[in-house]
């Protein structure tokens, strides 16, 4: 009799509770839902350009490809994106291709899980595409693409990892440190080979040894950057300059290794180093209003948190009349002054070709090493420099790979 | 079938967060915003003591009580220095992303190799068909303990009175207790779990990474509301266990958003409106049993 009061007591209060703090807490999720979609649309909005072009360059790329490898066949097959018709394809193929690429025969599937939507790690998924479809593996032929982002979220970047293995895919490959570390975690049981692409010190996230040699069925490319270059580049232009300035994030791996690079290399040309950690994109203005009255210009690391926030930090920079220089193509088209960094595009070709040789059985992702681009690619803004007043040496505005006569280009 | 063991890990781990996260917004009606700071808070004290050299148990019971020190920070705050619950838990969050770098030394830390609760000699000898599960077989254990271990302190007089603070503070006052005290102990509790989760996390992913608790309090609160809502007709299920399927409910959300693929940057829609479709359906059958108790 005691007890079952007891029970009653419990069940209706529990039962108020809910009730009570339902309505609010409801009214909170469905607030954040609103906000969360809300977001969604405006980045939907934003996509959808990107998504449309990101499919003509889709559609397109492997169409270009095909046509140059064998022009003969052409219109019949273009239009064909079912799994079923590709069989038929590629045995069709196997008779008339035979100049550069061979398609290889077979139906190979690659899940793409990229952390974030960044311009350079969209290029390096391009260039992954790009390279497999030189080595004959072409998207829609022979090879069926899975691609997911995880919209820099650790979580979704680990789930996408698992339903990658659930779905038993030939390869997994990773765009950034963070992908590349939840799908080796992720594959390791199922043997599936990762291949990574722009995470910028394999050795610190023990994705390889420290003499290069990989540490399980994974391999890829780093988009370590080019420091010394850069920096020689920048005492080339500001002959006169003391200080750097670096804004970077302390919670990305990639950004902490670099840094070390700069103030290891700052003191060889002359060079002082001033740092500035911010924590999220909200720490951004704060930041740079405070950098900007220590040093005499800017640098830029490949941090996701810092590029996005590029235009803002620009502005701030214009007003003061300091020059920022870049990490890549993009930021320049931008309106950073002058950038000697990784072409993503080619990052990602190698990271293909690198794929091309595993999904061949020509070796395993074990026994490549991990590979690094050394040459490096100067790019300049004219009009960046016009607006600073800064003079550009002939020598350099002649080897630069793309000259910027516009600020705010993008790619 | 991977894919659905990938769900119930990820589901596991993040339960015993999800439990925390019940203790403060259902118990308290209190939002706590530690979590965020707490959750990877769990992950660079393990991370760190793995590498030490420490049992993988015994640093997720260290990575515990660390938690329970941030709560208990978080209530001092609140509670004695007066200053509003939603402030306290965000300068605490705050405060703990640098303590998490100290802790760990860097922002990014993995443990690929290292010695862990799912990665070690004794699973190693399980036999090939059964390797699969084995992040399971040591998962169910562990949420299972937290839930009947939770239950059974909900059941104790302290345990009453710390359900009391959310529903009927004055209740507490002429029982001759501090409803500010239950307050810190709920905190406490409630931080422990969500640091114990990350601890958890940290050992099944192999890597710290000090970006990890951004959006965890959403990602908790969402699977509590799903388990509450969703199991509402349930009686025979207690709140934690809710909470536990609310989890998993919600991690199998993700992953049929993943599934869908519609275009890969439309993930987190598809993820909302699955999850305001839940929320609808069962909104639908709690309608029914409001009206019943009104």
């Amino acid at each position: 009799m005691k007890t079952t009061k007891k029970h009653e007591v419990r069940t209706t209060m529990e039962n108020k509770l809910i009730v009570t703090m339902n309505r609010r807490v409801i009214s909170l999720v469905l607030g954040i839902l609103m906000l969360l979609s809300m977001l969604g649309l405006a980045a939907c909005s934003n996509d959808a350009k990107s998504a449309s072009s990101e499919e003509k360059t889709k559609n397109e790329s492997p169409q270009d490809i095909e046509q140059q490898a064998d022009p003969e066949k052409s219109v019949s097959e273009n239009s064909n994106t079912n799994e079923d018709e590709i069989k038929d394809d590629t045995s069709s193929q196997a008779d008339t291709s035979s100049d550069t690429s061979e398609i290889v025969e077979g139906n190979f599937k690659i899940g793409i899980s990229q952390f974030a939507q960044h311009g350079s790690l969209d290029n390096c998924r391009e260039g992954f595409l790009l390279g497999l479809a030189e080595q004959g593996f072409v998207e829609g032929e022979n090879l069926t693409i899975d691609y997911q982002n995880a919209a820099a979220e650790m979580a979704v970047a680990s789930q996408i990892a698992e339903t990658f293995v659930g779905k038993d895919y030939d390869m997994i490959m990773a765009v950034a440190t963070p992908a590349a570390m939840h799908a080796y975690n992720a594959a390791m049981d199922k043997n599936i080979p990762v291949i990574y692409s722009a995470v910028s010190d394999p050795v610190a996230a023990e994705l390889a040894k420290p003499n290069g040699e990989s540490v399980g069925n994974v391999t890829g490319t780093s988009d370590a950057l080019p420091v010394e270059a850069q920096l020689k580049m920048i005492r080339e232009i500001m002959p006169d300059a003391e200080t750097i300035g670096i804004l970077y994030t302390t919670s990305e791996a990639n950004s902490e290794a670099t840094v070390k690079i700069y103030e290891e290399l700052a003191p060889k040309y002359d060079f002082k180093l001033v740092t500035s950690g911010i924590a999220t994109s909200a720490d951004i203005p704060l930041a740079t209003d405070n950098i900007l009255t220590k040093v005499d210009c800017l640098s830029n690391l490949t941090d996701n948190t810092v590029v996005e926030s590029l235009p803002t930090i620009l502005d701030k920079a214009f007003a003061a009349n300091i020059p920022i220089f870049g990490s890549e193509v993009e930021q320049v088209g931008l309106g950073c002054l002058a950038s000697e960094g990784v072409d993503y595009i080619t990052l990602g070709k190698v990271t293909g070709y690198m794929a091309a040789q595993v999904l061949r059985g020509e070796k395993t992702a074990n026994e490549l090493n991990f590979e690094t681009i050394s040459e490096s690619f100067l790019y300049i803004n004219s009009a960046t420099a016009e607006k600073l007043g800064v003079d550009i040496p002939q020598s350099m505005s002649d080897r630069a790979l793309e000259n910027f006569s516009e600020i705010g280009v993008l790619q | 079938m991977t894919i659905l063991i990938g769900i119930f890990e990820q589901g596991l781990i993040y339960a015993v967060m999800a439990l925390g996260l019940y203790i403060t917004y259902v118990i308290l009606d209190l939002p706590d915003l530690t979590v965020d700071g707490s959750f990877p808070l769990g992950s660079a004290v393990c991370v760190a003591l793995i590498i030490a050299g420490v049992n993988p148990v015994l640093s997720l019971i260290i990575s515990f009580f660390a938690g329970v020190v941030a709560g208990i920070i978080t209530g001092i705050i609140h509670v004695k220095l007066g200053i509003r619950d939603l402030i306290s838990g965000i300068i605490v969050m705050t405060g703990l992303y640098t303590i998490n770098l100290l802790i760990a030394g860097k922002s990014n830390v993995p443990i690929f190799e290292a010695t862990t609760i799912f990665n070690n000699d004794l699973l190693k000898q399980l036999p090939e068909s059964f390797k699969q599960y084995r992040v399971l077989l040591v998962l169910i254990p562990i949420v299972i303990l937290c839930k009947i271990a939770l239950n059974r302190y909900l059941h104790t007089k302290s345990g009453l009175l710390l359900r009391s603070v959310g529903d009927n503070q004055n209740l507490i006052t002429t029982m001759a207790k501090d409803p500010g005290n239950m307050k810190i102990l709920g905190l406490a509790l409630a931080n422990g779990l969500v640091a114990l989760s990350g601890a958890i996390l940290a050992q099944q992913q192999r890597f710290f990474e000090a970006s990890q608790g951004t959006g965890t309090m959403v990602m908790g609160l969402a699977s509590v509301i799903i388990g509450i809502r969703l199991f509402a007709k349930i009686k025979l299920m207690s709140f934690p266990m809710k909470v536990i399927l609310g989890s998993i409910v919600y991690k199998a959300i993700v992953a049929a958003a993943i599934a869908l693929g519609l275009s890969a940057n439309s993930l987190k829609l598809i993820t909302a409106i699955l999850l305001l479709i839940i929320l609808l359906i069962s909104e639908h059958g709690k309608k029914e049993k409001v009206q019943q108790y009104d």
